[in-house]
């Protein structure tokens, strides 16, 4: 595996270094964070705890490790951490008032489609994003890094240390589960 | 469990593209000969494909601006305790090589001198032995204080 050469610059201090590796993994770490905790400030918090902890720990970091499944692992604990603290009774209940925030990117119609088309994806994208907010925590991040972010299952199976199995199972219940939440709220697969 | 269940409990995660190679084989398999799993699996890929294209929300650049400052913080503050503790172990060589070489120039002034002074003082080394122990541990009393000032104005900042 190559060795990623802003880690190892960050690994001397430099600060270009973690500049360079902010603006790199800021949309995936907030998207992950934002999915797991699903409220904007809680995640934010979060993602400037992370980047202090990567430069706390950077050093101890194996540079011929995976620095994503790393940076991801160290983000996830202290996400855990966090709702272990706020939400004691219940990581994996759904929260109401979720929200998660469009780019303007996101609504800019592609000339391929027509508007209706572009308005019947951003609700079908609407009612997936509101399905997956409602499962619970382990699902939910299962699908964030497998869908979102394309790791791999051995990949998330170290961000989440457990072995590739119960990655895989997590995986399919969270699909049953988001599946099952859909064709109850649009029976006959309305919603697709 | 028959070929058709084990097949069947693959097909989401045939979707989700979570399969070994195998196990891609065998559903390709079966989904042409099974219309059932053909229909299942197409069920499943509408939500795989949106999955996929669901929005990234971005984080604020105020926020990656103030992450980035309190991160180089933390780093310069690294780099500086860092710097601190070298200049601290060269010290405490330095004082050591001191005391070490400071042995025989004491052995030259006991041999010259001592007999001038009593027989009391072939014990001098004792007291230079305590002399140098007082050094040490005011030395040391004086960097834990210096530390918990600097962590309390640390604190404070």
């Amino acid at each position: 595996m190559a060795v990623d050469a802003d880690v190892v610059r960050l690994r001397r201090g430099d600060l270009n270094a973690l500049s360079e590796l902010i603006t790199r993994y800021q949309n995936r770490l907030y998207r992950y964070l934002l999915r797991i905790v699903r409220q904007p400030a809680e995640a934010e918090d979060l993602f400037q705890q992370t980047w202090l902890r990567v430069v706390e720990k950077i050093r101890s970091f194996d540079a011929s490790r995976n620095f994503d499944a790393w940076l991801f692992t160290l983000a996830r604990n202290l996400a855990i951490d966090h709702l272990r603290r706020i939400r004691p009774q219940g990581l994996g209940e759904p929260l109401a008032n979720s929200c998660y925030s469009e780019t303007v990117a996101d609504r800019i119609p592609c000339k391929d489609h027509t508007p209706l088309d572009h308005a019947l994806a951003a609700e079908r994208r609407t009612e997936i994003s509101a399905a997956m907010a409602g499962l619970p925590i382990m699902y939910r991040e299962v699908l964030t890094l497998r869908f979102e972010d394309e790791m791999k299952v051995e990949e998330i199976a170290q961000v989440t240390a457990v072995p590739v199995s119960t990655v895989k199972s997590r995986l399919r219940r969270s699909l049953e589960q988001l599946r099952y939440a859909l064709e109850a709220r649009y029976p006959g697969g309305r919603w697709q | 469990m028959s070929e058709h269940d084990k097949i069947r409990a693959l097909l989401a995660l045939a979707a989700a593209g979570a399969l070994t190679a195998a196990e891609e084989k065998q559903v390709a398999e079966h989904v042409r000969s099974c219309v059932s799993c053909s229909n299942e699996l197409d069920a499943w890929r509408p939500i795989a494909t949106e999955l996929h294209r669901l929005p990234t929300p971005q984080p604020s650049s105020w926020l990656v601006q103030a992450t980035l400052a309190r991160a180089e913080a933390k780093l310069t503050e690294q780099a500086e305790r860092d710097w601190n503790r070298r200049v601290m172990i060269v010290f405490v060589a330095f004082a050591w090589l001191l005391t070490i070489a400071s042995w025989p120039v004491l052995q030259f002034v006991i041999g010259r001198f001592g007999s001038l002074l009593g027989p009391q003082f072939d014990h001098t080394w004792i007291g230079f032995a305590a002399f140098t122990a007082l050094g040490w541990l005011a030395g040391g009393v004086a960097a834990v204080m210096l530390a918990i000032r600097q962590r309390g104005e640390r604190r404070l900042a």
